[in-house]
């Protein structure tokens, strides 16, 4: 049938495989789009460097750029990401940043399941009537929020008026304990510290929930969409005339169908939500990738960061690749009529 | 005195589509006793499947309106029920088989999952746990219906015609005594390996497995009312006289008052005991199924037995009703089928003939008299 466990290791095994290529040609392309575009090439990326530096720089440059190329691929393949040029290497920073943005985007997804996807039922449910309508102002409310001016917003007001922290993960940075895994509230759980897990909860919402909000019209207009393609369906009245009442109609027999879409949809989302908080990282002061990669590429008056841009553009990628291939297994799970392939 | 598990009176319903009004069923009334077989037949569009969708109230509301009339079962207007109200009455009260036993099983959950949700609706209901009507203090009773298979203790096969014998007590306590439950009523079905489906998928299984299973889950929610909306319609012909040679064999186990709508009239001769024939929304005639097809007294009837390809004679072409059905946003006037009747007059074209009785009342409380809505009935048997 093509259901069974092993079929599933294979089809997980084939995609990881798919990654190797991809990988290759975002490596390919973001090293040579950072090697080839810029003439004063060691200028640039060393303005206030000494001449030591430039010297340094001006004998790598030098190199055919094929070789350039090959000298970097053997040390990303050997572990080694590079560093800046102030000499922070690459790896150190983007273990403990990719953690805190992945916590961060879980948070939002969190959000937008537990409500987009409700309030997508209700819209369906009350299809063209006053709670429809109030669903649609509400997730194009966020849809058509510009990232910048939710944040600001949410950092200058709402934090404030709610009494919510609007910056960093913790009000003390470092934390008084060892940080595990790097995501905030994970920590403190592990650390056993109930007074720091409820700090690193209280500055998580803030970000999260404006993650959430502008994002949260997909979710619900998937929910809503397919809902209403299912409801009109023979076995939604099977459901009925078995003396069920409209909830469990609603959000047993219906929404289990009508979730296959959504869930799909929401895999794609988060691949690209973990490379798109780039504004909420840097509004918020969280110290995750995306924060990493606007200074990498000079944000904020900070070096430029060659190594720190390429590392970041591979993370992104792969970010993608496997919350796409999250989303094919969770389709799998949801539809029993979909073979491992 | 029996009550009539169902009494439909003056049942009118309308749909409204953009700007047109549609009549789909215009003042039927019809009665259904314990244990009695009512088949409704009509050609395609004639209001049957609405008339039959209307009763358990699954028509989406709006676009159809139910616009007067009654329908009460066993004492409960189900007309008047709120949407909060209706599930109390549905699965254990009135079950329902489809036409579309390929997309009736929810394709999601395991077959296992779906007959056991049923039963314990329907255990649930058992043990008092839903007492009543929300938002209303209507109590329900669910202790009137139709009779649980008798299984022998040793085969665990169904022991044919045992089922009104006496009732197996109602203790699901454990896992195993529920799965035993499910099994009876897929065994009810002639399911042979019962086991070996639990696990599976809807779209593992066959059209016929399927619309089985549908019936087994309909059935083991124990309805004292079961409506049968086409439920052969949509197989295979071979497949078809299976699950109708099963659906007469339960009639007589499970002993439910059942409302057969099927545009079948060999399907109907065969199953019911009283038939109502429909012609654009309203019953021409009704009566006991041996009175009606071998004496009709509508013209209609007459012209649609006569339209049934026999299955022993080859000769000649197949005979048609001439005309059209009529659109019934715009329904004729008087009676609707006089523009295509052979017995028609100026009386027809004016007003709308009742239903009245024709040739003997019925004594007996539960048989239908002979009832034909036409003005010249006595005619009816002079017509070729």
């Amino acid at each position: 049938m093509g259901r069974s466990p092993s079929d599933l290791i294979v089809f997980v095994l084939k995609r990881l495989l798919q990654l190797i290529p991809v990988l290759f040609g975002v490596i390919v392309l973001t090293f040579f789009f950072t090697h080839l575009d810029l003439t004063d090439i060691c200028n640039a990326w060393y303005p206030h460097a000494g001449i030591a530096t430039i010297r340094h720089c001006e004998t790598t440059i030098n190199q055919p750029i094929a070789q350039q190329f090959l000298t970097y691929f053997t040390n990303l393949l050997h572990g080694n990401w590079g560093a800046s040029v102030l000499g922070d290497p690459v790896y150190p920073k983007i273990a403990t940043a990719l953690p805190a943005t992945v916590e961060l985007v879980l948070a939002a997804l969190f959000l937008m399941v537990v409500i987009g996807i409700p309030l997508g039922v209700v819209a369906a449910q009350s299809g063209g009537r006053w709670a429809d309508h109030l669903v649609r102002v509400f997730y194009l409310s966020g849809w058509a929020t510009p990232t910048y001016l939710g944040a600001v917003l949410a950092a200058v007001f709402l934090g404030p008026a709610l009494g919510l922290p609007t910056g960093g993960e913790y009000s003390t940075n470092p934390p008084p304990f060892t940080q595990w895994t790097h995501m905030s509230v994970l920590d403190a759980i592990l650390a056993g510290n109930l007074a720091y897990t409820a700090d690193a909860f209280a500055h998580l919402v803030l970000p999260a929930t404006v993650l959430a909000f502008i994002n949260m019209g997909i979710a619900t207009r998937m929910t809503r969409a397919s809902m209403l393609e299912v409801l009109p369906l023979d076995y939604v009245r099977s459901a009925r005339m078995k003396g069920l009442t409209e909830f469990w109609v609603l959000y047993k027999h219906a929404l289990r169908n009508a979730l296959i879409t959504t869930t799909t949809v929401l895999g794609i989302t988060a691949g690209g939500l973990l490379s798109g908080t780039v504004v909420i990282e840097e509004v918020f002061a969280w110290p995750g990738i995306g924060q990493y990669a606007y200074a990498s590429i000079g944000g904020g008056g900070s070096q430029l960061n060659f190594d720190g841009a390429i590392a970041v553009v591979i993370v992104f990628a792969t970010a993608v690749v496997v919350a796409n291939l999250i989303a094919d297994i969770l389709y799998g799970v949801l539809d029993p009529r979909v073979d491992w392939r | 005195m029996t009550e009539p598990v169902l009494d439909v009176q003056g049942l009118t319903i309308t749909y409204t589509v953009g700007a047109g009004v549609f009549q789909a069923v215009s003042d039927v009334s019809m009665q259904i006793y314990p244990g009695r077989v009512v088949g409704i037949v009509g050609e395609t569009g004639c209001g049957k499947s609405t008339l039959g969708k209307a009763i358990p109230r699954l028509l989406p509301e709006p676009p159809a309106t139910i616009g007067s009339g009654t329908v009460v079962f066993r004492g409960t207007d189900l007309v008047r029920l709120t949407k909060r109200q209706l599930p109390m009455v549905r699965g254990t009260g009135i079950g329902m088989i489809f036409q579309e036993p390929l997309n009736s099983l929810n394709p999601a959950f395991r077959v296992y999952d779906q007959m056991a949700e049923a039963i314990r609706i329907r255990h649930y209901r058992d043990m008092g746990y839903v007492k009543s009507f929300r938002g209303g203090s209507m109590p329900f009773d669910y202790s009137v219906r139709s009779t649980p298979p008798v299984t022998n203790p040793v085969t665990k096969s169904i022991v044919p015609g045992g089922a009104a014998a006496e009732a197996v007590e109602d203790k699901l306590r454990t896992r195993a005594e529920f799965r035993e439950e499910v099994l009876r009523y897929l065994r009810l079905v002639r399911i042979n390996d019962p086991e070996a489906i639990l696990g599976l998928y809807p779209h593992e299984l066959s059209g016929g497995m399927r619309q089985r299973i549908m019936i087994a889950m309909a059935l083991s929610e124990r309805p004292s009312l079961l409506i049968a909306d086409e439920p052969t319609s949509a197989l295979d012909v071979t497949i078809q006289a299976q699950v109708l040679t099963l659906m007469k064999e339960l009639i007589d186990e499970v002993k439910a008052a059942i409302l057969f709508i099927s545009h079948d009239l060999g399907v109907i001769a065969e199953t019911a005991d009283e038939v109502g024939v429909m012609y654009a929304g309203r019953i021409v005639e009704y009566g006991p199924v041996a009175d009606v097809f071998l004496n009709p007294r509508h013209p209609y009837t007459k012209a649609l037995l006569r339209a049934a390809p026999s299955r022993y004679k080859s000769d000649g072409p197949l005979s048609s009703i001439p005309g059209t059905v009529p659109n019934l946003s715009r329904p004729p006037s008087g009676c609707r089928f006089h523009p295509r009747c052979p017995l028609a007059r100026d009386a027809c074209k004016a007003s709308s003939p009742p239903l009245a009785i024709v040739g003997a009342e019925s004594k007996v409380e539960i048989v239908a008299s002979h009832r034909s809505a036409c003005f010249f009935p006595e005619e009816v048997p002079n017509l070729p």
